[in-house]
């Protein structure tokens, strides 16, 4: 600065310190406006009669009913799958790590009609769905479609969470348990998964979000059937179709609910997971 | 004794530590201590003794019986870490019961076996505790319980002092040394802290970058270290490399160092070997005249530097080109005033020469005349 005969005082120095901090702020603080705006014009728009005549109507609630039971089991299914494929690559070093760990992840950087394509092909004309539909399980426009899809969208969600739990715990702790008389197993289920409980319970969190707001995947897979493979996210662009904005913005308002319980949930959780 | 664990040229390769051809064995009943700086692998030896990891090569043999692809459930070996890994969600009962639940006795036994090993090592009011409200040695005890309980039949502890402050330290080391006598109980302690050394381990060896360098008793190692490493890391400050210019068959001999001669006595060398020597700092006592007492050594020097060092004075002081250091008290410091600059007399016995290399022997070893040797008078 001396050379641009510019001598770098304290009030300089200052006043760059604060015109650095009021940028970022502002940025900070136009991006969450802006995005606090878009949810309460969500919440503001319909009047309270028809959002409450449209939450009653029996499309809404198979609708919810629907979404709820899928993703229930979904995040039952999504949760064994992260716990171990989140512990394997946690604990155990073998060739093709990284490539397992970028393969599980990939399904993220997907956009959720692509992966609702994949699917469909893998179910619906591959050889895994010709041999199911020798067994008799017809899984392409099923409601089993919207488990598949919706444990395909959020386990990789999860399993970041629970492998970035896991990691977070030295495995110093089984050496112990094991010198105790625990084998592997026992190890990992007396001591491991009750240490990462915290984790595994936000990524449970994580994936039931997830899975409740997953679009793309179910819409491609089970198609958007009303009544029959309508979850939350269908109801929602089904009506936007039909022009019936009170029952699109109802199952708007469901899901925000749903999606805003569950950041709150993770948040309390989350000093105890170690991404 | 017979060794209960050895190990044979055990080597592992974790990328950021190793371990290279390690050799050594444990005697039933010992306390063996691994002393080494953080990161000479020490930590590594004792995961891989525990089954923690398979070595490239070599293997662990316990009772004669190798173990080296064993799970560590199978080894009946105890561990201690140095952060203790106490489980978090269990409190001290759970703890110190999690080795004997599923094991085929009762809940009223464990619970007298739980209570037995608490009450020796004085936890037996914190049972019911929640593992993050203990202090340092609070948790420690529990660890040690913990590992006790299941009765293994060689305990390895990794550092296991080291979190502690100095008083938990001193109250530790005499638990452990009380408990592990009464239980009978072969330990095997990797520790930086030559201390835990001499308050603990009648067995001792030296590990560095991965290599076992030096394995004896703390007398043998700390007494006679070997050169380079080992001497620097057990505190031989004052090593000396020179050359015998006469010695006797009675072990009495002179050393021609730095220009300067030093008598040694009780080492049995060959003259004209070359010899490296040296005087542990506290062997050397200080005055500011010589005196007429029977240590030969008597080095007038110029006090080069000082470093005090809690109650004690560490003092450098120089003749010509030979360099030694001293300990003095705060108070024996002040009064002979051994200010930088000033004159001293370094006095050390001619016994308190430590021979840390060079050809020497016990007199049974030697030949009955030695030639070339001749007899160095009142050392």
């Amino acid at each position: 600065m001396e050379k641009m005969g510019i001598p770098l005082g304290k009030t300089s120095l200052e006043m760059g310190n604060r015109i650095f901090r009021a940028a970022l702020g502002g940025i900070t603080v136009l991006f969450s406006g802006l995005l606090i705006w878009s949810v309460l014009s969500l919440l503001l728009m319909p009047e309270g009669e028809e959002i409450i005549e449209s939450a009653l109507s029996s499309e809404m609630i198979y609708s919810v009913q629907l979404s709820l039971m899928t993703s229930l089991l979904s995040v039952i299914i999504v949760m064994f799958l992260a716990v171990c494929i989140g512990y394997v690559l946690a604990r155990f070093h073998f060739p093709g790590h990284h490539l397992l760990r970028t393969i599980v992840d990939l399904p993220m950087a997907f956009p959720e009609l692509v992966l609702g394509l994949c699917l469909l092909l893998l179910f619906g004309h591959g050889p895994l769905g010709d041999w199911l539909k020798g067994m008799g399980i017809h899984v392409v426009f099923s409601k089993w479609a919207i488990v598949i899809a919706q444990v395909f969208t959020a386990a990789p969600y999860a399993i970041r969470v629970v492998y970035g739990t896991f990691r977070g715990i030295s495995p110093r702790y089984e050496l112990v348990a094991r010198s105790l008389g625990c084998s592997q197993m026992k190890a990992f289920l007396r001591v491991s998964v009750p240490m990462a409980r915290g984790g595994i319970f936000a990524a449970a969190v994580i994936a039931f979000a997830r899975c409740m707001g997953c679009f793309g995947t179910v819409l491609i897979l089970a198609g958007g059937t009303r009544m029959y493979t309508e979850t939350l996210p269908i109801t929602l662009y089904l009506n936007i179709s039909y022009g019936n904005l009170a029952m699109a913005m109802t199952s708007g308002i469901i899901l925000i609910s749903i999606s805003l319980a569950a950041i709150i949930v993770f948040e309390m959780l989350n000093n105890e997971v170690v991404l | 004794m017979t060794d209960i664990l050895s190990v044979q040229e055990l080597s592992v390769d974790l990328g950021e530590f190793s371990l290279k051809d390690v050799s050594f064995g444990v005697p039933e009943g010992s306390y063996c201590c691994l002393l080494g700086a953080s990161g000479a692998g020490k930590s590594v030896l004792l995961e891989t003794i525990m089954g923690g990891f398979y070595p490239e090569k070599g293997k662990v043999f316990l009772r004669g019986k190798d173990v080296t692809s064993w799970p560590p459930e199978k080894r009946k070996l105890g561990i201690i870490f140095q952060d203790y890994m106490l489980f978090p969600h269990l409190n001290v009962f759970e703890n110190i019961a999690f080795g004997l639940k599923g094991k085929g006795i009762t809940r009223v036994e464990y619970e007298e076996k739980v209570r037995q090993i608490s009450t020796q090592l004085h936890i037996q009011d914190l049972l019911h505790r929640d593992i993050s409200t203990l202090s340092g040695g609070e948790q420690q005890r529990t660890a040690l319980a913990r590992a006790l309980i299941t009765k293994p039949e060689i305990l390895l502890m990794d550092e296991a002092f080291s979190a502690l402050d100095l008083l938990s330290r001193e109250k530790m080391r005499k638990l452990v040394r009380s408990t592990i006598k009464e239980l009978g109980i072969t330990v095997l302690h990797v520790t930086h802290d030559s201390e835990d050394v001499w308050a603990l381990a009648d067995q001792v060896a030296v590990i560095h970058e991965g290599k076992l360098l030096q394995h004896g008793t703390p007398e043998e190692v700390f007494c006679c270290p070997r050169p380079g490493y080992v001497a620097g890391l057990v505190g031989a400050r004052n090593v000396l490399r020179g050359r015998v210019e006469e010695c006797d068959d009675m072990g009495n001999s002179v050393i021609e160092t730095q220009g300067e001669c030093i008598y040694s006595a009780g080492n049995w060398l060959l003259k004209g070997s070359e010899v490296i020597s040296s005087v542990r700092p506290e062997d050397i006592m200080v005055a500011r005249e010589e005196m007429a007492i029977s240590s030969r050594n008597q080095i007038r020097v110029t006090i080069t530097d000082t470093e005090r060092r809690g109650p004690l004075v560490w003092l450098t002081g120089t003749h010509g080109k030979l360099h030694l250091h001293a300990v003095v008290t705060v108070s024996s410091y002040e009064s002979l005033e051994l200010d930088p600059g000033s004159e001293a007399v370094f006095i050390f016995k001619a016994r308190a020469v430590q021979i840390l290399e060079g050809s020497s022997g016990r007199s049974v070893d030697l030949p009955s005349s030695i030639p070339d040797c001749v007899s160095v008078e009142d050392i």
